[in-house]
């Protein structure tokens, strides 16, 4: 097999080994279904499996174990936060349709959600963004009414990786009486994500964000009373998510969970250094480069940057030919020659967006892997500008 | 993203006849911000044929091979039947091109026409 370097970890990410192996049991040996322990000694292994995986889950984020509902991914715990806080809240407590204040850059799963909430009748505020890529905590401010429930900003942007002022922005929303959700699918397990500094009401978890499986994830809720279920069914997670627990997505997501917990520190440094040198060489070999979004309030494993007068599907398909993948836009919109909303948020117009690419790092990035990327990319850009 | 064909890449990978023509029968140029698209397509034309196609391009993957091409197809072509090639020709060409791309793609036979149309106008 020819060369490859994975650099859409943003995407998604391999499933470590000793995760697959932590999972491996729970197909066909411990396959009970864990809400019958009571009764059953194999349901009862398999309830115990998934309570220590939700308190490596709770113990990665600072929360406790009850406070961690299993969904099947970060899209369904966005879904299920913004709907079901919005409903509550509007029914029971202000009595007419609730106000909901988000950002513009934030990944579909909320925007669309938010998009649904407002066919329905609620309110949303989509406030701006920086051109650095920030949210202004005063354009949050700016947004609150007083039938505003809820306010969802993304613990970090997943195209071009900065980091967001949430505990502030979560002051913002406590102020108001409104609660605080933060989409932490791109941070968990790559930077500190601790509930109570953060002061969230709500988290969304992904695991195969930080090398566990697809199909699964959590939500940090603070408090059961606060949301609806989104999925009704049986008894399960307190009643607040119903359906058959998946054990070895699971199992698998506490193995990721402790794993990235671990190495948490030496990771982020470890790509972080790796992410500057792949900048600095590429910024040193190619010209009219520039990094989108803040340099600083970033991502250890994310690198987004803009190459005039190329075409970011000419260049990935380009880099992808040399066994160099890497995205344009997030992956959920890669199929459409749209430019990034991200990139427009943040004041880049279509041409700038199209020029756009993002090389995220992870796990298995290797200084080699960088050293490729870095003597390969300035050719293919060469190549592509040389037909302008 | 529908795929591209392995035709498609190939060509986008070594394109033919990038360039320009000096002293062009004609020359066709569109800038398009929205779809943050540049071309230009050269002509010669001699006694009613093209003899030469040479074109500029920033641009998506499909527009480049499109435009690879079209610079063979239209070689020895009268002008009339280099006018007559269209996307469901130029897909057969690539060993199908998907048809998301074609709006994209066909900038280059907007671009080969307004070099025709150049011609003509000159030609008068």
């Amino acid at each position: 097999m020819n060369k490859i370097v994975y650099l859409d970890n943003a995407a998604t990410t391999p499933v470590d080994p000793a995760v697959l192996e932590a999972m491996r049991p729970y197909f066909s040996e411990q396959f009970a279904n864990p809400m019958t322990y009571a009764h059953s000694s194999l349901g009862d292994t398999a309830h115990t499996a998934v309570e220590e995986a939700r308190t490596r889950v709770a113990s990665l984020i600072n929360a406790r174990s009850e406070q961690v509902v299993f969904t099947s991914g970060g899209t369904e715990s966005d879904n299920w936060v913004l709907k079901g806080v919005l409903e509550r809240a509007s029914r029971e407590r202000l009595h007419k349709p609730g106000h909901l204040v988000t950002a513009e850059f934030e990944h579909h799963a909320i925007l669309h959600s938010a998009l649904a909430l407002e066919r329905q009748g609620y309110e949303v505020t989509f406030v701006k963004v920086g051109r650095n890529g920030i949210v202004d905590p005063d354009d949050v401010r700016r947004a609150m009414r007083p039938t505003t429930v809820l306010v969802s900003i993304m613990h970090a942007n997943n195209e071009i990786g900065t980091i967001q002022p949430i505990a502030q922005i979560a002051r913002v929303a406590h102020e108001r009486g409104a609660l605080m959700h933060a989409d932490a699918v791109q941070t968990t397990a790559h930077i500190p994500v601790d509930v109570e500094a953060m002061g969230v009401d709500f988290l969304s978890i992904s695991a195969h964000k930080f090398n566990g499986p697809k199909g699964v994830g959590a939500a940090f809720v603070r408090s059961h009373d606060s949301l609806y279920p989104f999925i009704d069914g049986g008894g399960q997670e307190w009643g607040l998510r119903g359906s058959t627990h998946n054990v070895p997505g699971i199992v698998g997501m506490g193995k990721a969970a402790q794993l990235g917990k671990e190495r948490l520190t030496s990771e982020m440094k470890r790509l972080t250094a790796l992410r500057n040198a792949l900048f600095e060489k590429l910024a040193s070999r190619i010209d009219r480069l520039t990094m989108n979004g803040d340099a600083q309030q970033r991502l250890p494993q994310n690198l987004n940057i803009r190459i005039d007068g190329i075409d970011n599907e000419a260049l990935l398909l380009a880099m992808n030919e040399a066994g160099i993948i890497a995205a344009g836009g997030s992956a959920c919109t890669a199929q459409e020659t749209v430019p990034s909303h991200v990139l427009t948020s943040i004041g880049c117009d279509v041409k700038e967006a199209k020029a756009s690419i993002r090389l995220s790092l992870g796990l298995a990035t290797t200084s080699d892997d960088i050293d490729y990327a870095a003597d390969v990319i300035p050719g293919l850009v060469r190549f592509l500008r040389s037909m302008t | 993203m529908d795929k591209y064909s392995r035709a498609t890449i190939r060509e986008f990978m070594s394109p033919s006849n990038i360039g320009s023509i000096e002293n062009a029968s004609g020359v066709g140029h569109i800038a398009d911000n929205a779809d943050a698209v540049e071309l230009t397509v050269f002509i010669t034309v001699n006694d009613g044929r093209i003899t030469d196609m040479k074109y500029r391009i920033a641009g998506c993957t499909a527009l480049i091979a499109t435009l690879s091409v079209l610079s063979r197809e239209v070689l020895g072509k009268t002008v009339e039947d280099a006018l007559a090639i269209d996307m469901a020709q130029v897909s057969g060409l690539l060993d199908g091109l998907p048809e998301s791309k074609w709006r994209c793609a066909g900038y280059a036979l907007q671009a080969l026409q307004m070099a025709v149309a150049d011609y003509r106008g000159r030609a008068q």
